[in-house]
């Protein structure tokens, strides 16, 4: 049977004494990974409902993609959010030397785009409702409206988070604890990028070409 | 723009007026009564003996991975038995209301429950057997043998794990309450569409189950996020990845299918509540909506839910076969590759669950090869375990008869399974009772596994063992009333019979009845005998010493019995796959010959602060109460907030301390009360 | 637990970013989203759309999964290369069958052309 050779000689080690040093900051970071992944797979089930829902049927006499959005405002809010995550992910290089200004700096500035981004989404939100387009509307506006929405939430949840750093790194600084913490968040706000670029592609490009 | 509710609403209650308790219902009051006075009896025993403060700092506040996991367990066992009242209730009307003559009683034109009251009992009894019985149990396994098993201190994050089992409580609480104010879903466990949505059920009914289920599976998601890290990072020096014990592989894998699948639940179900709420149209039946979407996602999530639920029983039999077989696990690589296998392939047949929707012939094919392609897998772990009983030296102690019992049921349920994959036969026998009897000996193979988990396990956690004769007549009666119960079953679905009938009008099908009820009512003695197990075993308390089967053989073994609250005092040194065996067999050192200071994490009470808000929330948007929404919403955000403050970074016990308690072991068992250590919402320093 | 003696600033996960790495993953990103925009706007053919704007998500999404996330095969990001390589796979298969199951669905039940060419897809 394959089970190992009962083989002990004097060097087998059969405790560790000293306690084994766990990377704190790496299964933090690992967890919130993990985090991100389940989050990919909400956003999974969010396009697979967009998807069977993208037809004249579900429309119910609306307007597709095509009809709704608009291909160039949204390579625009593309470009809102992209310069928003490299200034929060700038930011984060001030961890290495412990400066606190630039690691506040980048997330304020990331902040700020990220809050101009929010904002004009919804107002496309605004102006679509008021056409006649509301998400009460339809099977396929209601699952427009819940994938656009649900990306929105977590730019503003993750504006939230960036207040909230402020006042852990006021109070506490840049220690471990905040370090994993801040890398979570530039995680966070990544993460945010490589789910608008696919909404972009594949709702409002290829939506909007067919 | 909320949508209009059918009946009254006030902004103080809601929903809620005195005619959602229903004290007219010749049942229900009763059951509350009966409830209400155990209830009673609970808490009076607990200030009588003044615990409260003890059953605070020591359970409630806890984040030890063994106490959440005893209390995920407690449960899963409190929500077995509700399950199986409901299976009684249900079998005992489809024995009387069986055609046109049969009498009626308590209102009832056939039986003795009206269509409404017994659709909610079938709702509520597959909610709770999968979602608030199996998983918890399941959980809670995890949760305490995980951590022993890779030579880890705890959880990787101790405050996230309480978390999530206030979570599964919370939902949990959400379908008890649904018993005595107001009504549960009668839309079934997979919530039929577009029968669920407004139109057609206003009540609020499936308000409750599907918050119920929601909070339950963000809880069970972060316990997957909490088993992955916790394998990933905290193994024992010298765990390399082939020196994991297969229960700890199969819990990865589980968790990876609970980090992946849960989610797709999540959408569902929220889309519902959108539809329901605010008056969307993702799965109505007009303006747009689709319903097949929903049983899409529905079963995305489903079918690998399936498998989170069995996969963990199939690791608790790689860990009892061998240890009663006094062997070494047959082919261990394959049992971890054929997990992998189960869990990526069983990702891939959800559609198995819809056959009769109108796909086309390419797509039914594939779903319906992929179905049976799990098979292979599944198949090479029945062998592997054949094999290491092969040969072995075999002594048929009770969590050996459970786990061969759940081989046998495996076979049954997983031969059915093949038949109902094979799209031409489940055309003819879907949504019939033969599905349900094939579900059901799968649930049973994760049910026996439990057990012989549980009794496996218990001296482990408690000190002692579990009376064996009492355990083997509870085993034999339980036997006993599944052969009774599911064997008529199959042949009640093959005839014929379809499923959740509350009148079954065809009266040739009355003896397969009859033959169910005496299975069920020789149930209800293995559950007397479960529950007089308890009681003798509590009583009795023969000291289980250090090695209580004899035969134990992976490092959860190595810590001492009961297990102390600090896990090792040491932390091991991995040499092999079977450790404890392994150190028996080169006569290598059980015990350390120092000791070296344990840091430990505190205990914290926001994560049960954190339950309970997050079931009056449930509560809240069950009813529509919306200053109570708004307000627990706040309160969610200001407890995370508050939490995220918390800087207590846990407490030391120095080398003395842990010599003393490894010298007086029962003092460091999870039962003890320990001094107040350190700052935080616990205590003062001592 | 927290055990945090250690300098947080030599921290693989912060001594891996730098500004060279930010700087192109953004201007890919962007630079294929701009050029997804120019393919969507000539309208070519269904298959060669899907293939071309298939292509350029694919550049975006290498380039941040590389450069913003750091992911490689190293000691400290082994572990999340290694999850996103056994999650995505279930990502495309929750969408790509579902779509698949409901084309052939809506195929065989939806009697309007214009809805069966739309999910011919
Ligand atoms: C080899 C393995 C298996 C195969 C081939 C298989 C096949 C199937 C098929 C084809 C159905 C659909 C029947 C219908 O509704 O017409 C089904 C239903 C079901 N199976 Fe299995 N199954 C397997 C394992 C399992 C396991 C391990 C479990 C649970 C632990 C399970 C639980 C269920 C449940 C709960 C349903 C019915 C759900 C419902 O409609 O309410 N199955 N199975
Ligand atoms: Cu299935």
């Amino acid at each position: 049977m394959h089970s190992e050779k009962p083989t002990l000689t004097a060097k087998t080690a059969l405790w560790a004494y000293e306690g084994e040093e766990h990377d704190f900051i790496s299964t933090r970071t690992f967890g919130f990974w993990l985090y991100l992944l389940s989050d990919a797979l909400i956003f999974a089930g969010l396009f697979a409902s967009y998807a069977v829902m993208d037809n004249p049927m579900s429309a119910f006499g609306h307007p597709l993609a095509n009809g709704l959005l608009s291909a160039s405002r949204g390579l625009i809010q593309t470009f809102i959010v992209l310069g928003s995550v490299f200034s929060v992910s700038v930011g984060s290089l001030g961890l290495k030397t412990g400066n606190k200004g630039l690691v506040l700096g980048g997330l304020a500035a990331g902040g700020l785009l990220g809050a101009l981004f929010i904002w004009f989404g919804v107002s496309d939100l605004q102006v679509m409702a008021a056409a006649g387009n509301g998400p009460l509307e339809s099977g396929y506006l209601a699952c427009l409206y819940a994938l656009l929405i649900t990306h929105a939430l977590h730019m503003g949840f993750g504006l939230l988070w960036i207040v909230a750093m402020f006042v852990h790194v006021a109070r506490w600084g840049l220690d471990a604890m905040n370090t994993a913490r801040l890398l979570c968040l530039r995680m966070f706000w990544q993460f945010q990028a490589s789910v608008w670029v696919v909404i972009y592609v594949y709702v409002y490009l290829f939506g909007g070409a067919h | 723009m909320q949508v209009a509710v059918e009946g009254p609403w006030s902004p103080l209650l809601g929903r809620l007026t005195l005619d959602a308790i229903p004290y007219n219902n010749p049942i229900i009051v009763p059951t509350f009564i009966v409830a209400a006075l155990a209830g009673l009896v609970a808490v009076g025993a607990v200030l009588y003996y003044k615990k409260l403060g003890y059953i605070w700092r020591e359970w409630l506040c806890s984040v030890d991975h063994k106490k959440i996991g005893v209390m995920y367990i407690i449960l899963g066992l409190v929500m077995l038995f509700r399950g199986y009242v409901d299976g009684l209730m249900m079998r005992t009307q489809q024995a009387i209301a069986i055609g046109p003559d049969s009498p009626g009683f308590l209102g009832a034109k056939h039986g003795y429950l009206p269509p409404f009251h017994f659709d909610q009992i079938y709702s509520a009894h597959g909610t709770i057997m999968l979602i608030f019985a199996a998983t918890p149990l399941l959980t809670g396994l995890g949760n305490i043998i995980v951590p022993l098993q890779i030579g880890a201190r705890d959880m990787a994050f101790p405050y996230l794990n309480a978390t999530s089992l206030w979570l599964t409580f919370a939902g949990a609480a959400l379908v008890m309450i649904s018993l005595f104010v107001g009504e549960f879903s009668s839309a079934t466990w997979v919530g039929l569409m577009p029968y669920s949505e407004m139109a057609s059920n206003p009540g609020v009914g499936v308000d409750y189950w599907m918050w119920a289920i929601q909070i339950s599976s963000i809880g069970t998601t972060f316990n997957s996020i909490n088993i992955i890290a916790t394998i990933v990072k905290m193994r024992a020096p010298g765990m390399t990845w082939f020196k994991l014990p297969v229960f700890s592989w199969v819990q990865l894998t589980t968790a990876i299918i609970g980090l992946t699948a849960f989610p797709i639940l999540t959408v569902a179900l929220t889309l519902l509540g959108l539809d329901r709420y605010l008056g969307t149209h993702f799965f109505t039946a007009g303006m747009g909506g689709n319903f097949m979407l929903y049983i899409n996602l529905f079963w995305i999530w489903g079918h690998p839910e399936v498998y989170f639920l069995v996969l963990p029983a199939f690791g608790v039999l790689s860990e009892v076969v061998p240890a009663f077989s006094r062997k070494a696990l047959f082919g261990y690589p394959t049992m971890v590759a054929a997990s992998f296998s189960i869990a990526g392939i069983g990702w891939m047949v959800w559609a198995h669950h819809f056959f009769t929707m109108g796909m086309g012939p390419d797509q039914i094919g594939f779903f319906s090869a992929a179905t049976m392609i799990v098979g292979i897998p599944t198949g090479v772990k029945a062998f592997n375990w054949l094999f290491t009983m092969y040969r072995g030296r075999i002594s048929y102690e009770t969590p050996m008869l459970w786990a061969m019992i759940s081989i046998v049921l495996l076979l049954i349920g997983g031969l059915t399974g093949m038949m109902l994959s094979a799209s031409v036969i489940d055309y003819s026998v879907h949504d019939s009772v033969f599905v349900v009897a094939h579900f059901h000996c799968m649930v049973l193979v994760i049910g026996a596994a439990a057990f012989a988990a549980v009794i496996f396990w218990w001296p482990k956690v408690f000190g002692f063992k579990l009376n064996e004769t009492l355990g083997k007549w509870f085993f034999w009666t339980f036997i006993a009333g599944s052969v009774l119960v599911f064997v008529p079953m199959f042949m009640a679905g093959l005839a014929g019979e379809t499923r959740r009938l509350d009148y079954v009008f065809n009266t040739a099908l009355a003896p397969y009845m009859l033959w169910e009820e005496a299975g069920v009512l020789v149930y209800l003695a293995s559950v007397g005998f479960f529950v007089l197990m308890l009681i003798v075993s509590l009583w009795q308390r023969v000291p289980a010493g250090e090695s209580p089967w004899g035969t134990e053989r992976g490092l959860e073994w190595l810590t001492r019995t009961p297990v102390p609250f600090y896990n090792f005092a040491v932390t091991p040194h991995v040499n092999a796959l079977d450790e404890t065996s392994w150190r028996r067999e080169a006569g290598a050192a059980l015990r350390p010959t120092r000791y070296v200071p344990i840091h430990l994490p505190h205990g914290s009470g926001l994560p049960f602060i954190l339950g309970m808000d997050v079931f009056a929330w449930g509560f809240a948007l069950t009813w529509r109460i919306d200053w109570l929404i708004i307000l627990t919403t706040i309160a969610m955000i200001a407890i995370v907030f508050i939490r995220s403050f918390d800087r207590n970074e846990g407490f030391i016990i120095p080398a003395e301390e842990v010599e003393a308690y490894e010298a007086n072991i029962n003092t460091a068992s999870i039962f003890a009360e320990q001094p107040k250590r350190g700052h935080g919402l616990v205590g003062e320093a001592h | 637990m927290g055990t945090h003696h250690y300098d947080p600033t030599q921290h693989p996960e912060v001594r891996q970013g730098t500004i060279l790495r930010y700087v192109l993953a953004t201007v890919i990103s962007a630079a294929a989203m701009v050029g997804a925009y120019y393919v969507a706007m000539s309208k070519p053919p269904l298959v060669s759309l899907i293939e071309e704007l298939a292509g350029t998500l694919l550049v975006a999404l290498l380039a941040q999964a590389a450069l913003y996330f750091g992911l490689d095969v190293s000691r400290a990001q082994i572990w999340k290369s290694v999850s996103l390589v056994l999650t995505l796979p279930l990502f495309i298969i929750s969408i790509g069958i579902t779509v698949w199951a409901f084309s052939s669905l809506y195929g065989r039940t939806m009697p309007d052309p214009a809805i069966m060419s739309s999910m011919a897809m």
